[in-house]
């Protein structure tokens, strides 16, 4: 059958199946319904508490965090995080503050860029450095949006994701972050903690096929 | 009759009611502290449910707006009227993509309609890449759980069975074994050619379909490969990007306690600029298969609201006891005892709407409010009206109820029966009570006998 | 106050004491109690189990005899039977019967929700000793909210101490069901045995329910398994003086 049959089909089975059953009152118009996003206060104070709120939440995820006041210091925390890890290849995104961090870590490892590798390379690599474009406070949750950066692979398949956040932009509750995607990206993806699953005897085991270690560089500052 | 089998084999399994206990009962109390976090549970249930009925009052219009929304971000759109059709879009797009392997994430929609055994019969071998399908598929079973599909096994019959199909020593570490699979799924995901995944949510307004995990691998199979295909349930389209709101604040916390899942990805059309990642083809296949049917009554119609989420699973105190394997279908529990008739057909799956004893504790915790114990009495009073056989002794069934309804019109009749029954001390046939369970002997007598006999005339104390 | 008492089949031929506490109970607060002999069944098992013409037939008939009292309001032992009263209206299309089915169902009241709510009384002067736990019939408790109001009279009973069932609690469905407690009996018992070990858990003298048919369930296992645990009526332990 050809598509176009087949959609004329399954669209005429549903109207003729609607019309079949009794009418009801007609529900209330549908702009009244949808989520409920909540609009935080701006302000220092809003802020403070939101920013407090996202590294506990964070925490409670099982997601690393270390706040950090310039691009030095996070170059710092950065080759920090990856000499404990022991990671020696790391592959930064094309994002040009993820770009210049990178330059500024003095550690012995190679750095790559995307472009440059091969499928086989991207999987041989310890760790992923990227920003983030929104953090929710409520869920300790990162938002990367496809058409800002290249992020996608790099938050996935190396076991370590590191991630670059400005506390500008972590917002209160999902509903916020919603109100704030376009789908000009045609990836956007939310992380909350590293990868996990309880599907043996339901005991929990951390970093699957996505990493096994996330860490967010929360970046204070202007 | 199959069901009765499959429910005695799993009653008699020892092992496996341990695990459906402790699963059951920790998804429970995990549920629980989890909705805790939401100020208006009942308030997000109702909107969630509001917005799903709104949805399916208005299908055709929301699935044309998707599809047309899907198309104009790139996506290809399919429709296919039934499991065949389906088999044939997904089997033709991987030929002509020249696929021999296709990595696949969690989706139902592609156990309902058999898809990995067509694929497999067009020589493409289809590999389950979330953990519990990946393990079920190896030891060529069927999930027994929505969310946790292997929950039917020890660790000790994945290690054996990870032993032989994967060549690892075998380990009781649960970490051992799961890192085995990573590394093995690890390489099929790095070659795929062709990803198939499910499909949670799809948004008309944007055209967006999301997709919810935990281990990463849904991620890897709709970003590394070059084509991706993902296989929907048409119920599965909600009106606006901001409605994903309320159902994720529902779902994750509905089904396993957790405030979100690990991921969500968010996927609209294909990429818009060369160098972007991801696939060059996007695929919405968007599956009918008898879901269409059940729009024409109201109350069959709100069990396409459901977001398999599997909370009705953890709270049924039967599905507690047999698991999932006994109800024969890919939809288990009592959503799959109200979904599997409507799909199906009634006289394959004529047992399920009886395998309840209707307490309601599913209606209690469905996030979107299926009132799941008024759809089962609907198809109850179905198969009644249709005279489709369940099991043996389904004449006598109709026997007895005549006979019943027959006395109980007639009072006098009643009474008089009953007294019979009583001095004649007459056991009606009933071992199948009291094969496990004494029955109560008769007092001598009944309450109308004392009302007639002397407690009618008595007054209070203040008369 | 009047009320018309609806026994409900399965207490007034398989449980007359739960049906003769209850009327003692309502006499004692000043209750007149009717009864009228006319009354068979709610049709409940028939609905249950698809045949909802004999339900309707024996729903109509309730209404009738119902319709015909002047009582106050009718009362019952039964949760379950209650809420198959006030679901009537769902098993007619004809409008005249939904609102003479909604009617009746106002007026029908299951006996610890109308001894808390209508008359206002926690303490009904009940003694009995011993250690008491309750369990939760579904209908009653879902269908019509009914949890606190049982839990608060039994709390008034003298010499009565209750206590919580253990896990999986009193809320769990004790596999009775209707027509599934022999449909699917491998299943009905191994509900009833996770119930029937909480109890055995709980180190009480008596479970108490407020449905007969759970009790029949309880009490049939309990006893084949030899416990010393008594399975009793709501109404039994209210009735109960010193």
């Amino acid at each position: 059958m050809r598509s176009g049959d087949a959609r004329r089909e399954i669209l005429h089975a549903i109207r003729t199946n609607l019309e079949s059953s009794p009418p009801v009152q007609s529900s209330p118009s549908p702009e009244r319904r949808g989520g409920q996003g909540v609009r935080t206060p701006e302000g220092r104070g809003g802020q403070e508490v939101r920013i407090k709120h996202f590294t506990e939440q964070l925490a409670a995820v099982g997601a690393q965090c270390t706040t950090v006041r310039s691009e030095t210091e996070a170059a710092a925390a950065l080759a920090r995080i990856l000499a404990d890890a022991g990671a020696r290849r790391v592959v930064g995104s094309d994002a040009p503050l993820v770009q210049r961090i990178l330059a500024a870590v003095g550690n012995d490892i190679v750095i790559d860029r995307l472009e440059r590798l091969s499928r086989d390379e991207l999987f041989a690599c310890d760790a992923g450095v990227t920003t983030a474009q929104w953090g929710i406070a409520d869920t300790g949750t990162l938002v990367l949006e496809s058409a800002r950066e290249r992020s996608r692979l790099l938050s996935l398949v190396p076991p370590i994701h590191v991630a670059v956040l400005s506390v500008r932009c972590i917002c209160e509750s999902l509903g916020d972050a919603l109100a704030r995607l376009s789908v000009a990206s045609h990836a956007i993806t939310f992380i909350t903690g590293p990868s996990r699953t309880s599907d043996i005897e339901l005991t929990l085991v951390v970093g699957v096929h996505g990493p096994q270690t996330v860490h967010v560089l929360l970046m204070e500052g202007p | 009759m199959t069901f009765e089998r499959d429910a005695r084999t799993a009653l008699a399994d020892g092992q496996l009611r341990g695990a459906l206990r402790q699963a059951t009962t920790l998804f429970g109390e995990r549920r629980r502290a989890a909705l805790a976090t939401v100020p208006d549970w009942e308030g997000a249930r109702d909107r969630a449910r509001a917005i799903k009925d709104e949805t399916l009052e208005h299908l055709d219009r929301y699935l044309e707006e998707f599809a047309a929304n899907a198309e104009r971000a790139g996506a290809c759109v399919h429709w296919a009227r039934d499991a065949a059709a389906a088999c044939d879009i997904i089997g033709g797009i991987a030929e002509r993509r020249g696929a021999r392997t296709v990595v696949k994430s969690k989706s139902m929609a592609s156990e309902e309609i058999h898809l990995n055994a067509a694929l497999a019969r067009r020589g493409i071998e289809a590999v389950e890449t979330d953990l519990g399908e990946y393990i079920v598929q190896l030891a060529g079973e069927t999930p027994s759980h929505i969310v946790v599909p292997a929950i039917h096994k020890t660790k000790a019959q994945i290690a054996a069975l990870f032993a032989d199909k994967l060549g690892i020593a075998p380990s009781d570490d649960v970490a051992t074994l799961a890192a085995a699979a990573r590394d093995a799924l690890r390489r099929r995901f790095a070659e795929a050619d062709l990803g198939i995944s499910g499909v949670n949510f799809a948004v008309a307004e944007t055209g967006t379909i999301l997709i919810l995990e935990n281990e990463g691998n849904a991620r890897m199979t709709t970003s590394l490969p070059h084509t991706h295909v993902a296989l929907m349930g048409i119920e599965k389209v909600i009106p606006r990007f901001a409605d994903l709101d309320v159902f994720l604040q529902l779902l994750p916390r509905s089904g396993t306690g957790q405030v979100l899942t690990a991921y969500q990805s968010l996927i609209t059309g294909t990429k818009r600029r060369a160098e972007d990642e991801g696939p060059e083809e996007l695929h919405i296949v968007l599956l009918d298969n008898g879901r269409s049917r059940m729009l024409a009554s109201r109350v069959t119609r709100q069990a396409l609201a459901c977001i398999r989420c599997g909370a009705c699973l953890n709270a049924c105190p039967v599905y507690r006891q047999i698991g999932g394997h006994a109800y024969g279908s890919v939809y288990p529990g009592p959503i799959g005892a109200v979904l599997s008739p409507q799909l199906f057909g009634l006289a394959r799956s004529a047992a399920l709407p009886y395998a309840s004893s209707l307490c309601g504790a599913c209606r209690d915790v469905c996030p979107v409010k299926i009132d799941i114990p008024a759809l089962l009495l609907h198809l109850r009073a179905q198969v009644v009206a249709e005279g489709v056989a369940v099991g043996k002794g389904h004449l006598r069934e109709r026997l007895a109820f005549w006979i019943y309804a027959t006395v109980m019109v007639r009072p006098r009749l009643f009474a008089w029966l009953m007294r019979a029954v009583r001095s004649l001390r007459i056991m009606p046939p009933l071992g199948a009570w009291t094969k496990w369970r004494d029955l109560r002997p008769l007092a001598p007598r009944s309450f109308r006998e004392q009302w007639r006999a002397g407690l009618g005339d008595q007054r209070g104390p203040d008369a | 106050m009047r009320v018309s008492l609806f026994v409900t089949c399965l207490a007034d031929q398989l449980w007359p004491s739960a049906a003769v506490g209850a009327v003692d109970v309502l006499r004692r607060l000043g209750c007149a109690v009717e009864f009228d002999e006319r009354q068979t069944c709610c049709g409940q098992p028939a609905f249950n189990t698809g045949y909802r013409p004999a339900a309707r037939a024996l729903a109509r008939r309730l209404i009738e005899i119902f319709e015909a009292s002047a009582a106050d309001a009718i009362v019952s032992p039964s949760g379950s039977c209650t809420a198959m009263v006030h679901h009537y209206d769902q098993l007619f299309d004809d409008a005249r019967w939904r609102e003479r089915a909604q009617g009746v169902a106002e007026r029908t009241h299951e006996l610890s929700s109308f001894l808390v709510h209508q008359l206002g009384v926690e303490d009904v002067g009940a003694s009995f000793s011993g250690r008491l736990t309750w369990h939760d019939a579904c209908h009653g408790l879902r269908d019509l909210g009914i949890r606190d109001e049982p839990r608060r009279l039994l709390r008034h009973v003298q010499g009565a101490q209750l206590v919580e069932l253990p896990p999986p609690g009193a809320e769990t469905c004790c596999g009775f069901g209707g027509t599934f407690s022999v449909k699917y009996p491998e299943i009905s018992v191994a509900m009833l045995d996770e119930k029937v070990d909480a109890i055995e858990r709980a180190g009480v003298d008596a479970v108490v329910s407020g449905d007969a048919s759970c009790l029949m369930q309880i009490a049939g296992r309990l006893s084949r398994r030899g416990s010393t645990v008594r399975a009793l009526h709501l109404a039994e332990v209210l009735a109960s003086r010193p």
